[in-house]
């Protein structure tokens, strides 16, 4: 559907292009310092790096194929769009559909749910990585390290549908294992599945399974940029593992830290579609329900394609100001933003 | 691994792909495909394989019709998806089989007039020409045969019961709602398998018990076919009915007592079936014809399995007359449905429906029922039929078989148990047979709010049945649907009902 990913692709596409600029920000700064006049300097260094142009062309033009091209179908938000009449013969509505949204009470669940979840998301599973790219920052045998990270990362190939699929035989009531070994203890069954309380943990639990060791990655990168000096120096002056962690390696990765999380505000409405709808059931739909399921229920199931669109739009709007926020946020606490 | 997420995570995948074929679409598919190319079949897939395309069924139905086909499959448990999201961006093949009569995005593409009037042309074929008027005019939509009608028997559905359960625990077949309370209570609690274990339930159900298992047991209460008309002439929705109602404290009451499985509303089709074939539970609302496939399943697993299966038809409530919903509405399964975007012309719409008449002549039925003699089945002298290889039936034949345009070609007697019974038993009832009143009458408010409707209160039904609301919140939630476009529906049914009925 057209909403469901458009917004989220604005954010990724410009944190994409982003990166995509990066190699050019120092050039403009070295090509004014050594000659003033711009127009024509700017021409011939576009020329000199014109190998870093090209390389850059495949990137940019999946993003205009796939994400910005797309993103015209939006338009149908404002009508009452009818596949066989196309985009060209459909009724045009306004903003019928977000007036429509804004005024039903699905709107507040929907967001509740959302940010409750997204919520549980920061505090939860944001840190996890972190934690678990220092303890393995910290491991010295070399092929105890590499072995325990391959298994860390493993989960991350698997697909939601495998993911819940194990869930689902460990959880389930009926005759679930977790269940069994809870029922032999002589304790009541606990119906993970479909008890809305047990939706979050359980939701965010099967995201940091799956996640967490893949995001250590860009952590454990970030890490092996700190100087060994100051390990040394600090070992000199006295200071344990944990000491050198917290005043060394956390300080080292803060950056990285801070981008990352930037990314993870832009994410905040976009917690994705596949995991939510996967693990959502009648039961606890009340607190499953979010942005990305409902734009797919209205939507696909019930063939309401410009209200979705506008849902799926407005999510994309939020999640575009967030992250414009946080780099700000960021710029102003003197660290880098991502852009 | 449980297949359980397989389905929802391909139609995740479908979505995904969706919003791109969606957005990027518009610039409609240039090249003309050729007049004698192959016809393109979009058909639902009920069973856990893909046949084969270059198959022995497929090859034999090409060499009989002299047409080459191609089908895309679609798994039956994500078709709404896959159907609505191919209905909106126009990519649909020459033949779509459209089985999901309620649907808000298919009424509303049928209505738009997406799709070929064929009814002009059927007298010009011999077996379409010959389907019971009665279907044409309940496939019929605001008086436009928008398809083929598939022609199914009105009434298969039934309870099915463990016979060997019954015999270990020395108990009746039952014939009546509260007999069959006691014998789901009986398999909860009572060993019935004997392996010392509580290991066993009384009914297994499913995720669509809403939907499917449990509307036929309404049926038995008295509630209507989706909707009901009383005696003022006032149509109902049958889930806001009193009858309707008690049905479902009878089996919240079947249910607290631990003898529904109590995680159904995650349980998706595959699931149950592979819950039945391991004696999970020993009751199953479902198509008759079901047993004799529950019990193929079981032996695959374990060739001496001691299952047995009790077939009911005439199951009663509080002295009422046995009535049954018709779970093909009324012998009308769907549309073999035309779209004008695919089949350009008058000329084609004759060869496609040329094709589809074909496959109702005697052979291709009987290729799609029972595969090719030799191979899949062997016939006796009495022309008793015997599936020979289960196996390669299952991967070959089965997947076609509820493609086929009519069902009611031919009745095969067959080897294998419970056949026989079970088309017996289904044309037994056929005249209790209770039929949507509405089916062929048209509301806006119907095509366009329907699904949205009928979801909620699905999940209402879920939550009451599992003990998470009561009967007075359930109540809450009808009432908020009514304001939400269920009182226009049974107000636009009415009128419509009332000017075609006098």
């Amino acid at each position: 559907m057209v909403g469901v990913t458009s917004a989220g692709d604005a954010v990724s596409a410009a944190a994409a292009t982003a990166t995509a600029t990066d190699p050019r920000t120092p050039t403009p700064a070295s090509a004014s310092v050594t000659a003033p006049p711009a127009p024509r300097k700017r021409r011939s260094t576009f020329w000199r790096h014109r190998t870093l142009y090209l390389m850059a062309v495949p990137g940019i033009v999946y993003f205009l194929i796939f994400k910005y091209a797309p993103m015209g179908g939006l338009v149908i938000a404002f009508q009452d769009y009818l596949p066989f009449l196309g985009i060209t013969g459909s009724p045009w509505v306004g903003f019928d559909h977000f007036v429509r949204f804004f005024s039903e009470d699905t709107f507040y669940v929907l967001l509740r749910n959302t940010l409750m979840i997204s919520l549980g998301m920061l505090v939860f599973a944001f840190p996890v990585p972190i934690v678990l790219a220092l303890l393995l920052n910290e491991v010295r045998t070399r092929w105890f390290k590499r072995s325990i990270q391959s298994v860390v990362y493993l989960p991350h190939f698997l697909s939601w549908v495998i993911v819940v699929s194990i869930f689902y035989v460990l959880l389930t009531t009926d005759g679930g294992s977790i269940n069994n070994l809870i029922v032999s203890w002589g304790l009541d069954p606990i119906p993970f599945l479909t008890d809305p309380d047990w939706l979050r943990p359980m939701y965010i639990f099967q995201e940091i399974w799956k996640g967490a060791g893949w995001g250590t990655i860009v952590y454990l990168a970030a890490m092996t940029a700190v100087d060994m000096q100051l390990y040394e120096a600090s070992e000199l002056d006295g200071a344990g593992r944990l000491r050198q962690a917290w005043h060394i390696t956390l300080p080292a990765i803060r950056p990285t830290i801070i981008v990352m999380f930037i990314l993870a505000i832009g994410d905040f409405l976009e917690l994705g579609f596949e995991h939510m709808f996967l693990v959502m059931n009648s039961l606890n739909r009340e607190v499953a329900d979010i942005f990305d399921t409902y734009v797919y229920t209205a939507g696909i199931e019930n063939g309401q394609l410009s209200y979705a669109a506008a849902v799926g739009l407005f999510k994309g709007l939020v999640g575009l100001v967030l992250v414009v926020f946080a780099n700000r946020l960021a710029k102003r606490f003197g660290e880098e933003g991502v852009y | 691994m449980s297949k359980q997420t397989f389905v929802k995570g391909a139609a995740a995948a479908a979505v995904t792909a969706l919003a791109l074929t969606a957005c990027s679409g518009g610039s409609g598919d240039g090249g003309g495909e050729a007049d004698d190319g192959p016809i393109t079949w979009m058909a639902m897939l009920h069973t856990p394989v893909t046949p084969d395309a270059d198959g022995p069924i497929h090859t034999a139905l090409e060499e009989y019709t002299g047409q080459e086909f191609d089908i895309q499959w679609v798994p039956d448990a994500s078709k709404e998806e896959k159907i609505n999201s191919a209905l909106a961006s126009g990519e649909l093949a020459d033949i779509v089989s459209l089985t999901v009569t309620d649907s808000t995005t298919v009424r509303q593409a049928l209505g738009a007039g997406q799709f070929w009037d064929v009814e002009p042309f059927l007298s010009e074929f011999p077996n379409l020409s010959k389907i019971d008027p009665q279907t044409i005019e309940a496939a019929k939509l605001d008086g436009t045969l928008y398809g083929v009608p598939f022609q199914k028997i009105k009434t298969r559905y039934g309870v099915v019961v463990r016979q060997d359960w019954l015999d270990n625990l020395g108990l009746e077949v039952p014939h009546t709602i509260e007999d069959l309370e006691k014998v789901a209570v009986a398999f909860t609690n009572d060993d019935p398998d004997g392996n010392g274990k509580d290991d066993t339930t009384g009914f297994i159900d499913r995720e669509e018990s809403f939907l499917v298992g449990f509307r036929s047991l309404t049926g038995y209460f008295g509630a209507g076919d989706k909707f009901s008309v009383d005696d003022s002439g006032q149509v109902h929705a049958a889930f806001t009915t009193d009858e309707f109602k008690d049905a479902m404290e009878w089996y919240r009451g079947v249910y607290e007592q631990g003898a529904v499985n109590q995680e159904f509303v995650t349980v998706q089709k595959t699931n149950q079936q592979d819950a039945i074939a391991q004696g999970k539970g020993g009751i199953v609302v479902t198509g008759l014809f079901e047993a004799k496939n529950y019990l193929a399943l079981a032996e695959s697993a374990d060739p001496k399995t001691p299952m047995k299966w009790a077939l009911v038809n005439d199951i009663t409530y509080d002295g009422q007359p046995h009535r049954i919903i018709s779970d093909t509405g009324g012998g009308m399964g769907g549309w073999l449905a035309l779209p004008k975007s695919e089949v350009k012309n008058e000329d084609e719409v004759r060869k496609v429906l040329g094709f589809i008449d074909k496959l109702i002549d005697e052979e291709p039925y009987t290729l799609m029922t029972n595969g090719i003699e030799g191979t899949h089945y062997e016939e006796d002298a009495e022309g008793v039929v015997t599936i020979t290889d289960q196996t390669a039936w299952e991967q070959d034949v089965q997947p076609y078989s509820s493609s086929r345009p009519s069902e009611k070609v031919k009745t095969f007697k067959s080897s294998t148990p419970y056949v026989d019974e079970a088309n017996e038993k289904m044309a037994e009832q056929e005249p209790d047979a209770v039929v949507n009143p509405t089916q062929s009458l048209t509301s806006e408010t119907f095509d366009r709010q329907w699904s949205t409707l009928e979801d909620r209160a699905m999940d209402a039904y879920n939550r009451y049945l599992t003990g998470q609301i009561e009967m007075a919140d359930y109540e809450a939630v009808v009432e908020d649907l009514r304001g939400q476009g269920l009182d226009d529906i049974e107000q636009e049914f009415t009128d419509a009902y009332a000017e075609v009925n006098g």
